[in-house]
């Protein structure tokens, strides 16, 4: 699910990037109040065993296929929601960072779909409410799997409203709901199995874990959940008034913004450089005069898509040239150095 | 598992690259994504100028090519598909190469690609020349709250840790269950359990470690460089060169040349 730099717009990722840092800010100022330095090394550690769990697959019964665990609702349920959601913030940066799952730019829509849902809105809508009465084996796998399940399917569901609204793809958004959300249902189904079998074998082991991070993150119950739902809602009438403005038959972002400014998004037809390349351009060329002139209005264009790909790859070879030439270069001084 | 390091070793090189400042390495980053992935899905020729980019920056850092690329290709499935329905469902004809006919639905999912590829190798760059701890101190220059930064060091520094751990752990299971593809999922639990129990305790000696060294909730950093002239050069040059790049077609014009 982690999505990638390329499959957002600039309008989006940077919209997501700001709901996601919003989360952060009030998860870390929320835990600077309750947390206690005790546990900074265990939140560290505990985004170290996710990452590692997440490497670890288990073969799912029966399908001959594999899968793995994402670690939101299990974080939270050990750790209590805003240290949980910190965590899985630091690992979704480092994976990004360095395993190039996920970009820089998408890091935002990430946190949001990975980790706002499982850990600040239904773990505590959830999983809280089905454990309140007490902990026993069956009430933590019901509450494991039921919470997992609507964790993913939410998540799921804003990766396809985020390529959607940043004109990516072109499939019509009733396919891709129908495609994402039953594959999710099916993979938060196991993984709120496993999710659950990992909490009952802590909880067996080494019950004062679970019952401690149960009693100390008690969320004050008026507050926040409000301002959870105050978030959410704000992020809804975010999506549904701001998003649609991006959708991909309109300017994309940046020309948007410059529409804006400048009240046109070709700022570069009116600049000195363009009309002199565009002289040069009609003495020298030879692609416009040898192919295109003659056959009217309707060729140029396509005169003007082949000089652009003829370019395109010209500039590739360039810029494959120009890194080698600094190679060699370097090369040759360590050489006579 | 165990490359896991290969990319922050890479970070120690000495090249101008890696001493020019981490903040400003940063915001060329993020403005080359930007500039990027702000490009229209069927503008691919447009696009190619920003190989240089990548290139140039490889060339100078003197990073090899071989395990940027192997990183980069986890990266293309999920584009891969998401793309792959624009060739379906977008087929309105874009142009014709000799008698190959070419819908928009190719050109934009191979725009997808592309900006794949050439945002990966910008962030993959950045991490090759820069060390964590480095971007740490900036993240904190930048107000960012501590107790993100300590989460951010702390969970990196214990991942090859676990990751071993694990791995041994998973041998010792394989070695048992011989015909086993992965661990079967009625284990899992008590698996990744035990795995827990374990980091619980590691985490308390840890702190007790940290305690005895002084931690007191604070951690320490080294004062980072100030950003001198050489920075203010490259991100001024870079920056200008980037956004040219993006405003105007220089492929075209280069195409049009010839």
């Amino acid at each position: 699910m982690h999505m990638a730099d390329a499959l957002v717009s600039p309008a989006v990722g940077g919209l997501m990037l700001a709901a996601s840092a919003g989360a952060v800010a009030y998860s870390a100022y929320k835990c600077k109040d309750e947390l206690d330095e005790k546990k900074i090394p265990l939140m560290g550690v505990m985004g170290a065993v996710i990452f590692a769990g997440q490497m670890i697959n288990f073969t799912i019964p029966g399908t001959g296929s594999s899968g793995h665990i994402g670690g939101g609702i299990l974080l939270a349920a050990l750790l209590g929601p805003f240290p949980a959601f910190l965590t899985i913030t630091a690992v979704l940066l480092i994976q990004a960072l360095f395993f190039a799952d996920g970009g820089l730019l998408a890091l935002g829509a990430n946190i949001w779909n990975m980790g706002f849902y499982a850990c600040l809105l239904i773990y505590p809508l959830v999983f809280k409410p089905i454990v309140k009465k007490g902990l026993n084996p069956t009430r933590i796998t019901v509450a494991s799997i039921v919470s997992v399940v609507l964790a993913l399917s939410l998540g799921a569901f804003s990766v396809v409203l985020e390529t959607l609204a940043s004109g990516i793809t072109e499939l019509p958004f009733v396919t891709f709901v129908g495609l994402m959300i039953p594959i999710h249902l099916a993979i938060g189904l196991v993984e709120g199995i496993v999710t659950g079998g990992i909490l009952v074998f802590v909880y067996k082991m080494r019950p004062e874990l679970l019952e401690s991070s149960f009693q100390k993150t008690k969320l004050p119950k008026d507050i926040s959940i409000k301002k959870v739902l105050g978030m959410l809602l704000a992020f809804a009438v975010v999506v549904g008034g701001g998003v649609s403005l991006f959708a991909s038959a309109n300017p994309d972002g940046l020309e948007w913004a410059m529409q804006n400014v400048t009240g046109t998004t070709e700022l570069e037809a009116k600049g000195d450089v363009y009309t002199n390349a565009e002289s040069i351009q009609e003495t020298t060329a030879f692609l416009p005069d040898y192919t295109f002139k003659s056959s009217g209005d309707d060729g140029s264009a396509v005169g003007t898509s082949i000089s652009g790909l003829v370019g395109g790859g010209i500039t590739l070879l360039l810029a494959g040239g120009t890194g080698y030439l600094i190679y060699a270069i370097k090369r040759k001084k360590e050489k006579s150095a | 598992m165990n490359t896991i390091n290969s990319l922050e070793e890479m970070a120690e090189g000495n090249t101008i690259i890696h001493h020019l400042h981490p903040m400003v390495k940063l915001i060329t980053t993020i403005l080359y994504l930007v500039l990027v992935i702000s490009f229209d899905p069927y503008n691919i020729t447009g696009l190619m100028v920003f190989a240089f980019y990548p290139v140039i920056l490889m060339a100078l850092s003197e990073i090899p090519y071989k395990p940027l690329l192997k990183r980069m290709l986890v990266a293309l499935p999920f584009s891969f598909f998401a793309g792959l329905s624009n060739i379906i469902f977008d087929q309105k004809l874009a142009m014709m190469i000799g008698t190959i006919p070419v819908s928009y639905g190719v050109i934009s999912f191979t725009t997808i690609i592309v900006k794949t590829v050439f945002t990966v190798m910008a962030v993959l760059i950045l991490i090759a020349t820069t060390s964590l701890p480095q971007i740490s101190y900036q993240l904190l220059a930048i107000k960012v709250p501590k107790i993100i930064v300590e989460q951010i060091m702390l969970t990196y520094r214990y991942i090859s840790v676990l990751l071993e751990q694990v791995s041994n752990m998973y041998t010792a299971y394989i070695l048992r269950a011989p015909d086993a593809k992965g661990i079967k999922m009625k284990d899992m639990g008590i698996f990744v359990g035990q795995l827990l129990l374990k980091s619980f305790d590691r985490a308390e000696n840890i702190y007790y470690a940290m305690k005895c060294r002084g931690y007191d909730g604070n951690y320490l950093y080294a004062k980072p460089n100030k950003i001198n002239q050489i920075d203010w050069t490259y991100l001024l040059v870079v920056g200008v060169v980037l956004l040219l790049m993006r405003f105007f077609n220089l492929s075209q014009i280069i195409g049009s040349f010839l």
